[in-house]
């Protein structure tokens, strides 16, 4: 992740110090753009791209009148819903395999090459086998998040578990501590930074996954009401429905970034932002 | 030199040979060394001789390829508090304020808590950390973390400290300070220590006996007792570098490290 005012100095190129205004300013200089190309102008036709207004107005709809099967809310409960179990399942078991594979070679030496397979298929080849197991229901949907959120659980435990110094190791043994204790006490508070950093990824990499599978197969969901919106002509609620996505990911990031810096109180700031792998 | 029979800790004929993938390389060579109760020996060498090695294998964190390690007479077994180390890179668990790390040993102990809590005031008075209690070791100086380690090494109470090149890595100040510091503790605790070094001048002015060692393969290639009642014992370094003696002590061990610099 890069880190702007690394090597520019910011603060002395105006008086906006605060990335927040910044981003504040950049968010309506688009909305100005867009009010300009379509209301003020009407160089964009609305069938192609509705104004501002428009779009808050088929949003307010959304969320009382129920389209395509539900209200905005309930599409985007069913894919919460989703999104929350697939990743709940990847972090219970692919945090423990990480430790394992870390913890134990032969273990790693054996599981990694499947693992490795069965990585570089993408989560959407899992789709048609996946409706064929499990038909067009809430498990399937969950099973591509699973899918795509797994792989990431596991493979940044396992680096934080094996960036763990192993003087930290030896410390522990001449205190007279035994290998649970060195797990629960060292290791894993350790490498809890990295698999935390795997978490969030998997969380993105996880909506990602379920709002494609979503537009392909099942009859609820934010990716179905963007499909419908298509099949419908409307790209008004096309865009709903993109933005609604966006805004609910990039909040769940901000939640889990601040539960990382609350649970994990002793590390250096720097430490926060980019530990891991994507 | 026969073992003295109040020997605390026996290195008793330990040598190491690593395997790597160019072949086996030696690095120490028989090793026998014997560390009375109460004495403070320092194992002085030139870099690379396994001195620190040597300390692995007698805190029981690596097997020697031959030889034993026996505490009261007895083989030493699997690492422990009875044993504690302190290393050059302070090895403080970083997500453990400076209390929980010197409560480490203690609550592996199964101490309860008053006991605990009674012994760590205790060591954080000692080593002037009171007021860093609550701190995270990312949030000291080398200096005071290493503080911290002495002190998780020495709250469990062991039979011998391990110290390999405990202040190797902080500044000279800083450095000098700690070693009066420990020339102190050890004068009022009268502890058991086996510390390993490359300055010959710490050596010399903790050294109740130092132990110089050979180059790779390290043996060990001479010992001299240094008199406990010394003039300049409880001096400051730079006092004490004025005495003739300990003068004389430090030219002619370096001497014998540099018979081995050359060497090797």
């Amino acid at each position: 992740m890069s880190v702007p005012g690394e090597r520019l100095d910011w603060r002395a190129i105006g008086t906006a110090s605060q990335p927040v205004a910044w981003g504040a300013a950049a968010l309506g200089v688009l909305l100005g753009a867009w009010l300009l190309a379509t209301t003020v102008t009407g160089i964009v036709p609305r069938n192609v791209l509705p104004s501002p207004v428009e779009l808050i107005a088929r949003f307010a709809t959304l969320v009382v009148e129920p389209f395509s099967g539900s209200t905005l809310e309930g599409h985007a409960l069913a894919s919460l819903t989703r999104w929350v179990i697939g990743v709940g399942a990847a972090i219970g078991l692919g945090v423990p395999i990480g430790i394992v594979l870390a913890w134990l070679p032969p273990c790693r030496a054996a599981f990694t090459p499947i693992f490795e397979v069965l990585r570089y298929i993408p989560p959407f080849a899992w789709v048609p086998i996946a409706v064929l197991w499990l038909g067009a229901s809430t498990t399937t949907q969950a099973l591509i998040v699973f899918i795509a959120a797994f792989p990431v659980c596991v493979i940044n435990t396992q680096l934080g578990v094996a960036h763990v110094d192993r003087i930290l190791l030896f410390a522990a043994q001449s205190l007279g501590s035994g290998p649970l204790r060195m797990l629960a006490r060292v290791v894993l508070p350790v490498a809890a930074p990295f698999v935390f950093t795997g978490v969030r990824i998997a969380f993105s990499n996880g909506w990602m996954a379920l709002v494609g599978a979503e537009l392909v197969v099942g009859k609820q969901g934010l990716g179905f009401l963007i499909s419908q919106g298509q099949a419908n002509d409307s790209v008004a609620t096309i865009l709903v429905g993109m933005v609604t996505i966006g805004v609910i990911g990039s909040i769940i990031d901000v939640v889990l970034q601040r539960m990382q810096r609350r649970l994990l109180p002793w590390q250096p700031a720097s430490a926060h932002s980019g530990t891991g792998r994507r | 030199m026969p073992a003295p029979s109040n020997a605390k800790m026996n290195v008793s004929g330990v040598s190491k040979t690593f395997r790597t993938r160019r072949g086996d390389v030696a690095a120490l060579a028989r090793c026998d060394l014997a560390i009375g109760k109460g004495e403070f020996v320092t194992v002085v060498g030139p870099s690379g001789c396994g001195k620190s090695t040597l300390m692995m294998i007698a805190a029981g964190l690596e097997p020697p390829t031959t030889g034993d390690i026996l505490v009261d007479g007895r083989p030493a077994g699997p690492p422990g508090p009875q044993r504690s180390v302190v290393f050059q890179r302070f090895a403080l668990f970083p997500s453990e304020t400076v209390t929980q790390n010197i409560e480490f040993g203690l609550r592996v102990a199964g101490l309860d808590r008053a006991e605990r809590a009674s012994r760590v005031d205790e060591q954080l008075e000692l080593m002037g950390l009171v007021q860093f209690r609550h701190a995270y070791p990312h949030e000291l100086s080398g200096g005071m973390q290493q503080r911290v380690a002495i002190a998780r090494a020495l709250v469990v109470r062991p039979e011998i400290l391990l110290m390999d090149e405990p202040f190797g890595a902080l500044d000279a100040q800083t450095r000098t300070v700690l070693q009066e510091e420990v020339s102190r503790l050890r004068r009022v605790m009268n502890y058991t220590v086996m510390f390993i070094t490359h300055s010959v001048e710490e050596a010399v002015y903790l050294g109740d006996r130092v132990v110089v060692m050979t180059s790779r393969p390290g043996r060990i290639k001479k010992e001299i007792a240094i008199p406990r009642d010394a003039a300049w014992r409880g001096l400051e370094i730079a006092e004490a570098s004025n005495y003739a003696d300990f003068i004389a002590y430090k030219r002619d061990i370096w001497n014998l490290v540099r018979a081995e610099l050359v060497r090797a």
